[in-house]
């Protein structure tokens, strides 16, 4: 539990940083007439959204999320500033809840 | 409350448990993974068209569109997988149903099972403790995020 929620909040601020980076910096250049930096980044945003993808999913399946919650999870890293709104929504309510009441299940690290 | 007959045979008496795959909200959900499989193998196929009109950027979308479209084949697979599971092990009714959804995410030897006759051996002090320990957790978690369960 605790690697899939340190896997699932690393690619959530990675591609969180990277599509801001694209909407904000990317996107404008690109209007102003230099589309290589969307380009890259788009096509980089691309590739950790899939991974992104996978860890969400396995989390959410840990956390037994029901359909909705897991739908907005996944499609968070499609929406900018949406990661880490939701990656703190999802500590809240999921990962903290279940991280306190399973800990026995994870060998005690101090 | 029903006669308890049907309820001790637990799946067998009830309906099947693949009708829960024909509920409205289910029916809504298979639905909305057609239209957005399609609509991302859509995607993909206009991305192709404009890599072969000489977008070379687009190559990387013409083959991302259609893994994404993977992606949520599986992902909906497993997760009709897991709810015949949850469903198949929780028996009849709702609130076994929620019990068993519980007991997914408690760990091994944490099931509810204990949970719902802790007075059954009333005699025996320190397992009457622990019952009341476990069922004090098992509140804890139902308070905290037990919300959740109601949606599936």
């Amino acid at each position: 539990m605790h690697a899939a929620v340190l896997r699932y909040r690393v690619m959530a601020y990675i591609t969180g940083v990277v599509l801001i980076v694209l909407c904000f910096v990317g996107i404008p250049l690109q209007i102003a007439g230099h589309p290589a930096v969307a380009n890259d980044v788009g096509v980089l945003h691309g590739i950790l959204y899939i991974i992104y993808l996978v860890c969400a999913w396995i989390l959410s399946r840990k956390l037994a999320l029901t359909n909705g919650q897991t739908v907005i999870l996944l499609l968070a890293g499609t929406v900018p500033i949406m990661t880490f709104i939701v990656e703190r929504w999802a500590t809240r309510k999921f990962i903290n809840p279940a991280l306190a009441a399973a800990p026995a299940a994870e060998p005690v690290s101090r | 409350m029903e006669t308890p007959g049907p309820a001790v045979q637990g799946t067998q008496g009830a309906a099947p448990v693949w009708r829960f795959l024909i509920t409205p909200r289910w029916l809504g959900w298979h639905v909305l993974m057609v239209l957005s499989v399609w609509g991302m193998l859509w995607l993909g196929d206009w991305q192709l068209h404009r890599a072969l009109s000489g977008n070379g950027l687009s190559w990387a979308y013409t083959f991302e569109w259609p893994l994404f479209a993977g992606f949520a084949i599986v992902f909906w697979a497993k997760t009709i997988r897991d709810e015949f599971r949850i469903r198949r092990t929780g028996g009849a009714g709702p609130e076994s149903a929620e019990a068993a959804s519980a007991a997914q995410s408690l760990p091994a030897g944490l099931g509810t099972t204990q949970v719902q006759q802790p007075a059954d051996d009333a005699d025996d002090a320190e397992l009457a403790k622990y019952n009341a320990y476990l069922a004090r957790l098992n509140e804890e978690v139902k308070g905290t995020h037990g919300k959740r369960y109601g949606f599936r």
